[in-house]
């Protein structure tokens, strides 16, 4: 294909070979990715498939066994985590969260990968951590203490966060978990609109693969450590591949536009 | 500008304690006297005389022990996670003791030695006390209640290391005895004159590290992902809480629990950043620290009472509560 001569210009993250292990036991097998910018990857598997580690190997905070991971063409590792921090932000699947922290403070820190220990917060900026809080729905909140907040609200404030951290690209492990319908596809949206309306590019652990078809442009689909089928998320998200990947069979529909993946209940398929 | 009405108040009762520290004693000054005796002093004046070279100088210690305890488990807390970290808590303050005590009663050291002697027994107290968490196999988790288990254990361990070399030399047994129960005393003057500039030292990196260590308290991972060099910003909070709390072990003994209760007290106001938490904490602290002095002073007259026995004797209770409230109440959330 003619785009591999110039990946650094095509790619804004990629990985070569990618291996990692914990311990003795190997989490991620030889992954060889590409993330394009301005689209919406969604990252699918099984439970234990690897999809946080590989999360991790991305924004730097597992170092691979071998292989590596390239942001702006340029090796991961030769990066200081200010420099990372100022090109992606990550929502990690928990989260940590201090008593007596605002919302408005928490927002707030986002702010330190650009401006360092003595850099100061510009009005510009404040406006960005507000826009981030009007995003997601909590601008009348920004006084309230993070960990008397609901368990959606907060993981909101900490999707805020990420967003305040205005970085081009966006990594999130599962950020619509702990949330109730209306925001999972409020926060999806969102999401979306960043991608098709800012042109940034968003890699994002999903688990409801029905999401996945309605959002993501491109899918990567993980089994074992592996890559099993990365590309165009309705090619990648086939019955075969819902079958090899989660061992459940399932009807693929069009319905009104959109596809739809049906699991035929709870009954096993033989596992290879 | 809440913060700054913040920052009055507690200024407010720094300076209401210090008015009450220097005109309360065994026999009281009028304010106005010490005022006087601070702007104008008259030499032929025995008043003046007793709180320029007595009450002054033990209100300094008491203020700069209470300020650069309360900063440091402020920053303990906000690092580890651990709601019940702290100097006293963590080995530190004992660390520092046994090291004083090492370099005067095995090396006869002068000032200087015995401040780099606590700071480095404040250094190995602390790695101690990583070290027995780690070997207890209780897991590396900071948060729980094993860090600060081993904490107390090290604390025990050095503390009666620290008293059988006390009771090695007759001889200066006495002069170091109520040193080593926590004593703030005017004949450490000439400590806090040498030992001061770690304690500032301490202070400002304390509040230039401030928002990346607000940051670690929302999760390692956390904050590397928002550009905090995590290691290297906790290992300099860290060595710069224990440089202060071992110059104030070094001037007037292991103070207690000052560390440990006051970012409890403050955080509810301040909230958990520390850019604001940590100067409150301070000064707070400090006035903390002033009036537990005057108490122990005036409450058991004609008794006085060393302060680090009274600060124990009130810490120990908050401690208590604490543990309660964040661990034992029915739904505690640890």
């Amino acid at each position: 294909m003619q785009y591999e001569t110039h990946c650094a210009v095509r790619y804004v993250l990629s990985t070569e070979r990618l291996k990692f292990s914990i311990g003795r036991s190997a989490i991620l097998h030889d992954i060889s990715l590409r993330f394009r910018p301005g689209r919406f990857t969604a990252l699918v598997g099984a439970n234990g498939s690897g999809k946080s580690s590989l999360m991790r190997c991305l924004i730097g905070l597992a170092a691979p066994e071998a292989g590596r991971v390239l942001l702006d063409g340029r090796p991961l590792a030769s990066q200081t985590r200010r420099q990372i921090a100022r090109r992606l932000a990550y929502l990690p699947q928990s989260s940590i969260c201090p008593d007596h922290l605002t919302v408005g403070e928490l927002v707030e820190l986002a702010g330190f990968a650009r401006t360092g220990l003595f850099g100061t917060v510009r009005a510009a900026d404040r406006e960005g951590y507000r826009e981030a809080l009007r995003t997601v729905g909590l601008a009348g909140k920004a006084a309230r203490q993070l960990s008397r907040l609901s368990g959606g609200e907060r993981q909101r404030a900490f999707i805020a966060l990420a967003l305040a951290q205005d970085t081009p690209v966006l990594l999130m492990d599962e950020p619509v978990n702990h949330l109730d319908l209306k925001y999972q596809y409020a926060v999806l949206d969102l999401l979306r609109d960043l991608v098709t309306g800012q042109g940034k590019t968003l890699v994002v652990v999903l688990h409801d693969l029905n999401l996945a078809l309605a959002y993501a442009d491109d899918a990567v689909l993980l089994k074992q450590g592996r890559v099993l089928a990365q590309g165009p998320a309705r090619q990648v998200l086939d019955a075969r591949a819902v079958a090899e990947g989660f061992g459940i069979a399932a009807d693929l529909r069009d319905l009104g536009g959109r596809r739809l993946c049906l699991p035929k209940g709870a009954q096993m398929i033989g596992m290879p | 500008m809440r913060f700054a009405g913040t920052c009055g108040a507690a200024l407010a009762l720094l300076l209401a304690a210090a008015v009450a520290s220097l005109s309360l004693g065994a026999t009281p000054i009028a304010p106005r006297e010490v005022l006087r005796a601070l702007v104008a002093f008259d030499a032929e004046s025995v008043d003046h005389f007793v709180v320029l070279s007595q009450r002054l100088p033990r209100a300094l210690i008491a203020v700069y022990a209470g300020a650069v305890l309360a900063a440091g488990g402020a920053v303990m807390q906000g690092i580890t996670g651990n709601p019940l970290a702290s100097p006293s808590t963590l080995g530190v303050s004992a660390g520092a003791m046994l090291g004083m005590l090492v370099s005067v009663f095995g090396f006869g050291a002068g000032l200087a030695g015995q401040g780099g002697a606590a700071l480095a027994g404040g250094f190995g107290g602390f790695a101690l006390t990583l070290a027995v968490a780690r070997l207890t196999g209780l897991g590396p988790d900071p948060r729980g209640v094993p860090l600060i288990l081993s904490g107390a254990l090290t604390g025990m361990l050095l503390a009666g290391v620290s008293g059988t070399l006390l009771l090695t030399d007759p001889a200066r047994r006495a002069e170091y005895l109520s040193w080593l129960a926590g004593n703030i005393n005017h004949f450490y003057a000439d400590r806090l004159a040498v030992f001061w500039p770690l304690g500032l030292a301490s202070g400002l990196i304390l509040l230039a590290l401030a928002r990346p260590l607000t940051l670690i308290g929302l999760g390692r991972e956390r904050a590397e992902a928002l550009g905090v060099p995590v290691r290297r910003v906790s290992r300099a909070g860290l060595a710069a809480v224990v440089l202060g709390a071992s110059s104030a072990t070094a001037i007037c003994g292991p103070v207690g629990f000052v560390g440990l209760v006051v970012p409890h007290l403050v955080r509810p106001v301040t909230g958990a950043h520390l850019a604001r938490l940590l100067p409150v904490s301070a000064l707070v602290g400090a006035a903390l620290c002033l009036l537990s002095d005057v108490l122990a002073r005036r409450a058991f007259a004609p008794f006085t009472l060393h302060t680090g026995v009274l600060l124990d004797l009130v810490g120990g209770v908050c401690f208590g509560t604490l543990v309660y409230r964040l661990y034992l109440r029915p739904g505690a959330r640890r």
